[in-house]
């Protein structure tokens, strides 16, 4: 017997809209690339001693003049091979987005169940408070949270401490479109009447947030958290970029086109392209992605 | 004394608003009396109707005896117990909820999607204590769908599987599932076909007779409610303007608003008449 997901309308339309599949498995083929990193990547650029400087700055595709290795996307200042640096690169990119985006969901369902739900001061308090958020761009947000929190960390704390700290500030700056429409559908779903026969039953609010309202809301959820989840992979590019973000021996996606950036106009444009290409990659087919599902879980536009 | 009293209940609801935009604009407070002064009784076993229009605070009474409104002055008590009084023990609580159930005007709306029938029946046994084991649980469950005219086999069925009438008897059976004394019917037919109202009307007879429930019916149709009801009350802008039994309000209807309901109500037999 076939899986139930292969006959629903959802799949059957996936199958049907090129976009949708070409930008799922190039997301997919990335994921992939960056999960088994240590098996594809031919050599591991954190290690000193695998690094032979005389590789530096070795253009793509090209043999290096002393030492004739050939490197597929070139090395960087230090010899590193640049393909290898991005796919170890695009695993801090992606667990930083995954980790801040659930953090940001979370948050963001909590808050906006209870707004909706409780009503009342509860709910204005909560969404005036997403108002003054709102006005500030997340990355300032991010930024801000990210200097208070390594400055009350103690100095032995901060460099471990950077990608935890870096996934809270993104975390708590990407909350407030979650919590705004989760509490919108809260509000529609509160007035229908399976929630007031589970009120009859004397069960308690949490319970039929989460029982009842909860599994009812979360399809525009799962759109949001999409496409803010490449947010936050831009934001800590953003972030690495500005060199606030993950340290440059560990680095990031970000963390690379920073370095890039140095030797732009030197000529060495592989530092640069690359990296910025993967995260445009990234992003792109994680947005088209997200819209074609946003479109997908509409009723309006069915 | 009567099953349920209704006792000079009155609800006011304010819709004006908030305080510092009022005191800018200069307005006064914004008060609307869905309720006002209500007195009905009835006794086990019957089923007491309210008729009336959109807006004239049925569903609002509705919801002050299922207890989820607090009325604004007045009293309901039920078995003798009122949900609102400041002294009342949990305990007690708990057991006047669970001899209150309601079923609901939209059967669509009235069951949550995503939970099979099974586990939407389950729930008020679950949440009352009534049987500790999954096996009995499970044979209750059977014994209220058999009890609706559905069969054990929906028991793993999605609520979009059902048509009206059949989700209107999941809720019927759901209401049931904890034993209650009175169910509070809001307009349980009005989403329903007219064959299919028959059948749930006859069911929910049926079911009246065999647990001797007794019945709050809102409607506002009356051909439904003169089939069901011992008595009826005429509720017009909150206020209860005339209470007869069926005979006598359809052959002698006092209130003006009455004999305009009656007027309005489409008849089958006039129908042949328009040339």
């Amino acid at each position: 017997m076939k899986h139930p997901f292969l006959e629903s309308d959802l799949y059957y339309n996936f199958k049907r809209t090129p976009i949708a599949v070409l930008s799922f498995f190039v997301f997919l083929i990335i994921v992939i690339m960056a999960i088994f990193a240590d098996i594809i990547a031919p050599h591991t650029p954190f290690e000193p001693l695998t690094l032979n400087l005389l590789n530096g700055f070795t253009p793509p595709m090209q043999a290096n003049e002393f030492t004739g290795t050939i490197f597929l996307m070139g090395t960087d200042d230090q010899g590193r091979d640049l393909f290898s640096t991005i796919l170890f690169g695009l695993r801090i990119s992606l667990f930083v987005g995954l980790m801040a985006v659930f953090l940001a969901m979370v948050i963001g369902v909590t808050l906006g169940l209870i707004a909706g739900f409780v009503g009342g001061v509860v709910d204005t308090v909560i969404m005036r408070f997403a108002d003054i958020q709102i006005t500030f761009p997340s990355i300032l947000v991010a930024m801000l949270i990210y200097g208070v929190a390594k400055g009350l960390l103690p100095p032995d704390l901060r460099y471990e401490m950077s990608i935890t700290v870096l996934i809270i500030s993104i975390g708590l700056s990407e909350w407030v479109p979650f919590a705004r429409t989760v509490r919108g559908s809260t509000l529609v779903e509160k007035e229908k009447e399976y929630v007031i026969s589970a009120r009859m039953l004397g069960l308690s609010y949490p319970q039929i947030m989460v029982r009842h309202i909860l599994p009812n809301i979360l399809s525009p959820v799962l759109v949001i958290a999409t496409i803010t989840f490449a947010l936050a992979i831009i934001t800590e590019a953003t972030l690495s970029f500005l060199g606030v973000g993950v340290p440059t021996t560990k680095p990031s996606l970000g963390t690379l086109i920073r370095i890039g950036q140095d030797f732009l106009f030197s000529g060495e444009w592989w530092i640069l392209l690359f990296p910025a290409l993967t995260l445009l990659l990234l992003a792109l087919s994680i947005n088209l992605f997200g819209d074609w599902l946003r479109d997908m879980l509409n009723p309006k536009l069915k | 004394m009567s099953f349920l009293l209704v006792n000079q209940l009155s609800r006011i609801f304010d819709l004006s608003e908030p305080w510092i935009l009022r005191k800018i604009k200069g307005q006064q407070k914004k008060l609307l009396k869905a309720v006002d002064k209500v007195n009905f009784s009835i006794e086990r076993g019957q089923t007491y109707a309210l008729v009336g229009e959109s807006g004239s605070g049925k569903s609002t009474i509705a919801m002050m005896v299922a207890g989820l409104i607090k009325p604004s002055s007045g009293f309901i008590t039920i078995d003798g117990y009122n949900f609102f009084s400041p002294t009342i023990e949990n305990n007690i609580k708990s057991s006047l909820r669970k001899s209150v159930q309601m079923i609901f005007q939209s059967p669509y709306a009235s069951l949550n999607p995503r939970w099979r029938v099974g586990e939407v029946l389950k729930e008020p046994i679950k949440a009352f204590n009534l049987i500790e084991s999954e096996n009995g649980q499970k044979q209750r469950v059977c014994e209220l769908l058999e009890q609706v005219g559905l069969s054990e086999r929906d028991i793993n069925k999605f609520p979009h599987e059902f048509s009206g009438g059949q989700r209107q008897r999941i809720c019927i059976a759901r209401s049931l599932a904890s034993e209650p004394k009175l169910i509070i019917c809001d307009e349980p037919t009005s989403a329903l076909d007219v064959s299919v109202q028959a059948q749930v009307l006859n069911l929910l007879k049926d079911l009246q007779k065999q647990f001797s429930l007794t019945y709050l019916f809102i409607s506002h149709d009356l051909a439904v409610v003169s089939t069901m009801a011992n008595r009826i009350g005429v509720l017009k802008q909150g206020i209860l303007v005339e209470e007869a039994s069926p005979n006598k309000l359809f052959e002698k209807p006092e209130h003006d608003y009455t004999k305009m309901l009656l007027s309005a109500a489409p008849d089958i037999k006039n129908v042949s008449k328009i040339p």
